[in-house]
């Protein structure tokens, strides 16, 4: 009896070892993301091949995303500048610099970014979500960390060992950064009212489709169609900027000449491209004040103000911009849509239309080390 | 015997709708990917389908089917494909199970197209689903399909009028002939629909049984009050000594090109010809209806679809197989804009679309019905029937016209191929 005690006791101990070598030595495990489907209208993405969207690396990349482990002083996550509830932005004009002061940017919303420009930050610097990563961790002012002490500090943690061996098989600067482009490519918001509007599901107050129409229409005064321009930038089912070549990058209006930053230019080095930057996506934008690359602007009114007659008129100034005007005979004296106030704030009832409550709570984009997961 | 053959297949196979693609402001253009509707040949033992193909030459999947989703309950096949403004895609059916249905489109995480499914909709008992258009009604808008066989009986027909959002019917426009007084406008077996400002225009074509009746008017209705105002009589010469059978219409208009005068332009597909019907703005009236082309004179028949490009119009005529193409900004009058573009018999729908290297393109769908086997006594194989339906999809350079390639359906899938007219994603919309 005892020995057949014995006997199973040691084969339990056997194949538990066993396991945990197994578990140890074996090669990653791609598990496609269950469920995956992504609308149809935002249009075709690619994933880059050596970097293919599975649960071993979503589940690695949340971690890395809201681990102040990526920071040279450990108190810095994406996550400090990126918040969920916030669309993934940090509510403030400028992101606090590490070593005080502050970062020349706002924050960006990071959402839908399979879809829209292959380029990132405001100026388009990066070509690459993977390329985009590294910068902000190494970067002085924001996370100010040595790629090879950040490995060192992974190495030495065995849930990150394991979770690199799964999603990737060994841990490195490089499997970081895809790890991360994996959780931000995942990040994608498609459950607005305005999406269940296109899917047929909901349907959109008067006001809101009022909106929904001057956003979309180019004005033409020959044929009285009010216009608001708006999809002439922000394409109609993502709201963010094209993705062909460069032309998701423009001039709106911000800045004189004298005044112009740089933008687009300090990539390209091209003149025509100064005072170019990113078109952003207007998903959740009612979260996501400040606003545009400074956080010049604290409310969406301001934002229309700005478009309806605050244009500054400078020399890369977008034409779509100049050209579009609901009253051309109304003088001279300012540039801008020249709207009603009903129709200005119809387009802001529309923004609001953009607002994704599930993506701002859905957990599997929340803080891992926090709750249950 | 012949003639209510030929029309019966012409009006199966054929889409006979008038559509134009162009470009809409996405950026979510599938270059090369068309939409296809397939045709399951009873002989080959093969089911109906919904497919995704790759058109471009220049591809290694060239002819190939990305996706497809067989459609083993219905016994006639889908119809058209259109995709809403709002990115959602339907398709009208000859089933009377199916007239009207919605398109399940998504994509997996690679980012390949799938087709998912589709849902019949309950259309209220109208039947034999053409065509599609989305228009404003008093300032809502709505989505109009055309019923050849509307709610039944022998002078049947409707415009079903649904909500845009839930798919649900309106309204269902009706005015038979035998019911409304006489010289009142009625609506008949409609099929072609276009619209400009607040006046819709549908055809009456023929009954669906190909037997009980042929029509050969327009009919206008007042998009105020979704009501039918008029008639417009399309008929002149009658090669096969038939009533004129008008099919696909198109309203030119200036949104299409500021210089366009507005006009009414019909296909007749027993007279062979286009005919215009000018429009007065100011008045709202009708003009002296006119032929523009003949077939006769220009040794073409079956004139089917009207397409448009930014500064092109192009016109199908089944036989001998050939797109015709014509200054846009010239309309309503037709002046030749370039050679034919030589397809093969059964020219029917097209679209538009460039290569990977960015080789401007078009794609002629070339099938007017699909044939059985004279050994199970099938009456659609007959010769001159025959002659019409290539199978193909021939793909051209959109300059010169030159052919490039093509994929033969029957031969590589055993199918008839009945539509071409979307690319997957919603690059393209449609345009009435
Ligand atoms: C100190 C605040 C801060 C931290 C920490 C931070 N970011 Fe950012 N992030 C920003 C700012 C500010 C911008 C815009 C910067 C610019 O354009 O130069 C930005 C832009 C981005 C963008 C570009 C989005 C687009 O649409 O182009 C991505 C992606 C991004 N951050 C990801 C990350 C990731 C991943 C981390 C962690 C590794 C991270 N960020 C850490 C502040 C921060
Ligand atoms: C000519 C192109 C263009 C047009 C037209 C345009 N935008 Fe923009 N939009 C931009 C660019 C570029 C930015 C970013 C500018 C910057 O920060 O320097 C932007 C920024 C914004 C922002 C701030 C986003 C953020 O995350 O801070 C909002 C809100 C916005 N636009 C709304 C609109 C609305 C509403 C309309 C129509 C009334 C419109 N835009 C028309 C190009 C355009």
């Amino acid at each position: 009896m005892l020995r057949v005690f014995l006997t199973a006791a040691v084969a339990g101990v056997i194949a538990a070892t066993t396991w945990v070598i197994w578990d140890r030595v074996r090669g990653p495990t791609a598990t496609p993301i269950a469920g995956f489907s992504a609308p149809f209208v935002f249009g075709r993405f690619a994933v880059p091949p050596d970097n293919p969207l599975t649960e071993e690396a979503f589940a690695l990349g949340r971690h890395l995303f809201y681990d102040p482990i990526l920071s040279g002083n450990n108190q810095v996550s994406c996550a400090t500048c990126h918040v969920q509830a916030l669309a993934f932005t940090d509510g403030l004009a400028k992101s606090p610099a590490l070593p005080g002061g502050e970062l020349e940017f706002s924050s960006m919303s990071l959402t839908n970014l399979l879809w829209g420009q292959e380029r990132f930050f405001w100026d388009g610097r990066a070509t690459s979500l993977e390329a985009q990563a590294l910068m902000p961790i190494q970067h002085p002012d924001e996370m100010d960390q040595d790629l090879g002490e950040l490995v060192t500090e992974l190495q030495a943690s065995r849930d990150y060992r394991r979770m690199f061996r799964k999603a990737y098989g060994e841990i490195s600067a490089e499997n970081v950064t895809r790890a991360l482009s994996t959780f931000m490519r995942m990040l994608i918001s498609s459950d607005s009212k305005y999406d269940r509007f296109l899917r047929g599901k909901a349907r959109l107050s008067e006001q809101e489709e009022h909106g929904r129409k001057l956003f979309m229409a180019h004005p033409d005064t020959k044929v009285s169609l009010r216009g608001g321009n708006c999809i002439d930038c922000h394409s109609q089912f993502l709201t963010s900027g094209f993705r062909d070549a460069l032309d998701g990058f423009s001039n709106n209006g911000l800045d004189s000449d004298g005044d112009l930053p740089d933008g687009l230019m300090a990539v390209t080095g091209n003149p025509a491209h100064k005072g170019f930057f990113k078109v952003p996506t207007l998903r959740n934008i009612a979260v996501t004040a400040p606003y545009m690359h400074d956080g010049r602007f604290e409310t969406l009114e301001e934002v229309m103000d700005h478009y309806n007659d605050g244009i500054v008129v400078s020399d890369t100034l977008s034409p779509l911009i100049l050209e579009a005007d609901n009253a051309p005979e109304a003088g001279q004296g300012t540039v801008g849509l020249r709207m009603t106030p009903d129709e200005v704030q119809s387009i802001i009832a529309f923004l609001h239309t953009l607002t994704d409550e599930d993506f701002l709570t859905n957990t599997q984009f929340s803080n891992p080390f926090e709750g249950d997961s | 015997m012949k003639v209510k053959v030929f029309a019966q297949s012409v009006l199966i196979g054929a889409g006979l709708l008038m559509v134009g693609l162009t470009p809409a402001q996405s950026q979510t253009r599938e270059e090369s990917q068309g939409m296809v509707l397939l045709r399951g040949l009873p002989t080959l033992d093969t089911k109906h389908s919904i497919a995704i193909v790759e058109l471009d030459p220049e591809s290694d999947q060239f002819g190939e089917l990305l996706s497809e989703v067989e459609q083993p309950d219905i016994q006639h096949p889908l119809h058209h494909l259109y995709y809403s403004p709002n990115g959602r895609l339907y398709s009208t059916g000859l089933d009377p199970s199916c007239s009207l249905a919605e398109i399940g489109l998504s994509r997996d995480s690679s980012g390949t197209p799938v087709i998912e499914g589709f849902t019949c909709l309950d259309t209220q008992g109208q039947i034999v689903g053409e065509d599609i258009m989305w228009a404003t009604s008093n300032g809502q808008e709505y989505m109009f399909v055309t019923f050849m066989g509307g709610t039944g009986g022998d002078d049947g027909g409707s415009v079903g009028v649904f909500d845009t959002q839930t798919n649900e019917v309106v309204k269902i426009i009706e005015a038979r002939k035998s019911q409304v007084g006489e010289g009142e406008p009625y609506i008949m077996y409609p099929h072609g629909i276009s619209a400009f400002d607040d006046r819709m225009v549908v055809t009456s074509t023929i009954h669906p049984d190909m037997a009980t009746g042929v029509g050969n008017v327009l009919t206008i209705i007042d998009l105020n009050t979704l009501e039918p105002i008029q008639n417009i009589v399309v008929e002149n010469e009658k090669p096969l000594d038939f009533p004129s059978s008008p099919v696909e219409v198109l309203f030119a208009r200036p949104d299409m090109h500021a210089d366009i005068e507005p006009a009414i332009l019909a296909n007749t597909m027993f007279g062979f010809e286009t005919w215009k019907i000018p429009y007065d703005t100011g008045s709202k009236t009708f003009g002296e209806a006119e032929v523009i082309y003949s077939g006769v004179a220009n040794e073409t028949a079956v004139p089917l679809e009207f397409y448009g490009t930014e500064d092109e119009l192009f016109i199908s005529h089944g036989l001998p197989g050939v797109v015709k193409r014509y200054e846009l900004a010239a309309l309503p009058e037709l002046v030749s804009s370039g050679p034919d573009i030589v397809a093969d018999p059964g020219a029917h729908h097209m679209i538009f679309f460039t290569s990977a290297s960015g080789r401007n393109l078009i794609a002629v769908q070339n099938n007017l019905l699909n044939l059985g086997n004279a050994a199970d006594d099938d009456p659609t194989d007959v010769d001159f029937i025959a002659d019409l339906s290539a199978h193909t999809i021939t793909i051209h350079d959109l300059e010169t016209g030159e052919r490039i390639a093509e994929v033969n359906f029957k031969e590589r899938y055993n199918k008839g191929v009945d539509n071409v007219e979307g690319l997957f994603g919603s690059g393209f919309v449609h345009h009435h």
